[in-house]
């Protein structure tokens, strides 16, 4: 099993956000800034240096707690400083976003890395749907034609137009192609049916993040059978499994840690407004949400999001045991990890990364 | 309901003229500049043909051994049909035209615009199976050849049934033809198109190897390729709005269709 380490580059000052998405700019101070993305990717350097066979990046907006909205950026810095680890772009939100952008940012990226990148195709968290105003009602519809249209974009030698749904280019050519022919590896992140079958009846990697142990595994059977009904099985780098991360010494000062970080209440992970949240889902499901119907709130509001969990918490041999669960269990050939929890600083996310390449790094190899 | 009542579309006035010892149907309907559809198996389908009628001289004409015409034992290849379709062009159009086809009635075009290069000032070819097809089984039956030809079976449903004696008689043309086998000949000729030139493929045609239409695109010297999306052989079926907007914007601009003309102003 290969490990893969998420380049989160966290704003260094995130324990002071505020509790709702978006974290208005003013919070941002450039200094620190600067300093956080250098931490970031100083994170990435030694994750390479022991062990870690991927570094990937994640499309996330308006917030410092992953501050990679321009994930493609970001990626091209560190694949500059790293030079041997995969590069996987887990990847671009495609409902928000021009797909030939994204196929020209991909083919670029490819080259920059002389054929190290690995791509990942998302859909996005509710909130991430009013980042540039689109209709979440349209993102399943965008995301499936986008990786359509991306992948024809990657693959086809001749100018072409594409007439879609969402989408009408009369004329893309996209340059440079890939280095990796006739594609990189790709992996569809998500959880939704009709997503896991379109990867698999496109011969595409699975994705699946944060999710228990066990609601991953009914994901990834129905993957392998919609895959062996389109003649082919996953290789095992072609199912991940992207988990949040508490690595200590041992058990006892991991579940210390924990307890402390539960008891200080931390904010609910894409916390929104809760009439925000109804009405992105609503918009989501083709419901009706009307403000005009509720009482009026109190001016904090009732927040609502994620209760904070993390996948993988403890020890160095617990962390591996419970890695392990997922290889076994749902077939995962990479764990992508997230070790830049809120209440966690970079020199700690350094003694974790460091911890893990000598003691759990070894272990997972074996599986 | 049988496939194509026979009856002509709204606005289309109906004529017959006998060529080569055929006697073809045409339609013809609208104004303006002249386009020319060659119908091969329609499937009942007319969308593009009205549409097109709004702003253009429309001429149908219905390839001999096609719809309701009698049995064609005669042509032995595409290229001769194509010869009858330009000796009936002959008489119905006077001057320049588009040209227009889908499916094997495409690969007829292609090589009435290779035999008439100075009055073909447009062609387009939808679904064009004449470069790389695919295996197509022969004994299927026409219900099971629709579902074949969608990328989603459940948009069978918008298509007119098909008389099965028609179907017959216009695989048994097709086949005879070699309209499932890849025409080396007439690839060898793309470099001789003159015409602008539309290549149509929906992105999940099964019909034809997906490398098809980067064929098409480096062998004519001017031409554009097309994909729609969500869309298998029968374009019209499935994506019929997007095929309209796409073959009508090359119709009235050719190669120039890639020159956007939409205005995004959202407060003048």
């Amino acid at each position: 099993m290969k490990a893969s380490y998420l380049g989160a580059m966290g704003y260094s000052d995130r324990r002071n956000f505020p509790v709702t998405w978006p974290i208005p700019p003013a919070y941002h101070n450039p200094a620190t800034s600067v300093q956080s993305y250098q931490e970031g990717i100083t994170e990435c350097e030694l994750a390479e240096e022991v062990g870690f066979e991927w570094i990937s990046f994640s499309e996330h907006h308006y917030s410092g707690r992953i501050a990679t909205g321009t994930p493609a950026v970001v990626a091209a810095a560190v694949a500059e400083r790293c030079k041997k680890a995969k590069i996987a772009l887990l990847g671009h939100l495609l409902p928000l976003n021009n797909p030939v952008r994204v196929a020209e940012e991909l083919g670029l990226l490819d080259n920059l890395t002389n054929g190290r990148l690995v791509i990942g195709f998302l859909r996005g968290t509710p909130n991430e749907d009013q980042t540039y105003g689109v209709n979440p009602a349209e993102g399943r519809g965008r995301l499936l034609e986008g990786m359509d249209l991306i992948l024809k974009a990657l693959t086809e030698p001749q100018p072409f137009s594409w007439e879609g749904r969402y989408y009408q280019f009369r004329n893309v050519a996209v340059w440079p192609r890939p280095v990796q022919q006739p594609l990189p590896p790709v992996i569809v992140a998500t959880r939704s049916d009709d997503t896991v079958q379109y990867a698999a009846e496109n011969h595409l990697g699975l994705g699946v993040s944060f999710l228990p142990v066990e609601q991953m595994a009914t994901i990834t059977e129905k993957y392998r059978g919609w895959c062996e009904k389109a003649g082919w099985q996953p290789e095992p780098e072609q199912v991940l499994y992207r988990g949040s991360i508490y690595l200590a010494e041992t058990d006892k000062l991991a579940e210390e840690w924990f307890e402390n970080l539960t008891r200080s209440k931390p904010a609910p992970a894409i916390a929104l407004r809760s009439t925000v949240a109804g009405a992105i889902d609503a918009a989501r499901t083709g419901g009706q949400f009307d403000i005009r119907n509720l009482v009026a709130g109190s001016a904090d509001g009732d927040i609502v999001g994620i209760s904070p969990t993390l996948s993988f918490v403890g020890g160095p041999d617990t962390v591996a045991k419970q890695i392990k669960t997922f290889h076994d269990r749902c077939g995962a050939g990479v764990v992508d990890l997230f070790f830049q929890q809120p209440s966690v600083e970079h020199r700690d996310v350094m003694k974790e990364i460091e911890l893990f390449g000598r003691e759990v790094l070894p272990q997972i190899k074996e599986f | 309901m049988t496939q194509a009542e026979h009856q002509p579309a709204v606005g289309f006035k109906e004529g017959y003229l006998d060529v080569d010892g055929f006697r073809i149907r045409y339609t013809e309907a609208g104004e303006g500049n002249q386009v020319v559809l060659l119908e091969g198996a329609t499937w009942g389908m007319s969308m593009l043909r009205n549409a097109l009628s709004q702003n253009y001289r429309v001429v149908s004409i219905e390839l001999p051994g096609f719809g309701h015409s009698a049995a064609n034992t005669k042509s032995q290849s595409a290229q001769e049909l194509a010869d009858t379709a330009i000796r009936v062009v002959h008489q119905l159009v006077a001057g320049h035209y588009t040209l227009i086809g889908t499916s094997f009635a495409a690969n007829v075009a292609l090589w009435q615009a290779l035999q008439s290069p100075k009055i073909v000032e447009g062609l387009v070819l939808i679904s064009p199976t004449a470069i790389l097809p695919n295996e197509i089984e022969a004994t299927i039956n026409p219900q099971d050849r629709c579902l074949q030809l969608l990328a989603h079976p459940e948009n069978a449903a918008a298509l007119t049934a098909i008389d099965p004696t028609i179907w017959a008689k216009e695989e048994e043309l097709v086949r005879r033809l070699n309209g499932h086998t890849y025409d080396v000949r007439a690839e060898a000729r793309l470099s001789e198109v003159r015409s602008p030139t539309l290549v149509v493929f929906g992105v999940k045609d099964k019909t034809v190897a997906p490398e098809a239409a980067r064929i098409y695109r480096e062998k004519i010297p001017n031409s554009n390729i097309s994909f729609v999306y969500d869309a298998g052989h029968l374009i019209e079926a499935e994506r019929p709005e997007a095929l309209i907007d796409a073959v009508s914007s090359y119709v009235e601009h050719r190669e120039t269709y890639i020159v956007g003309r939409e205005n995004h102003l959202i407060n003048p």
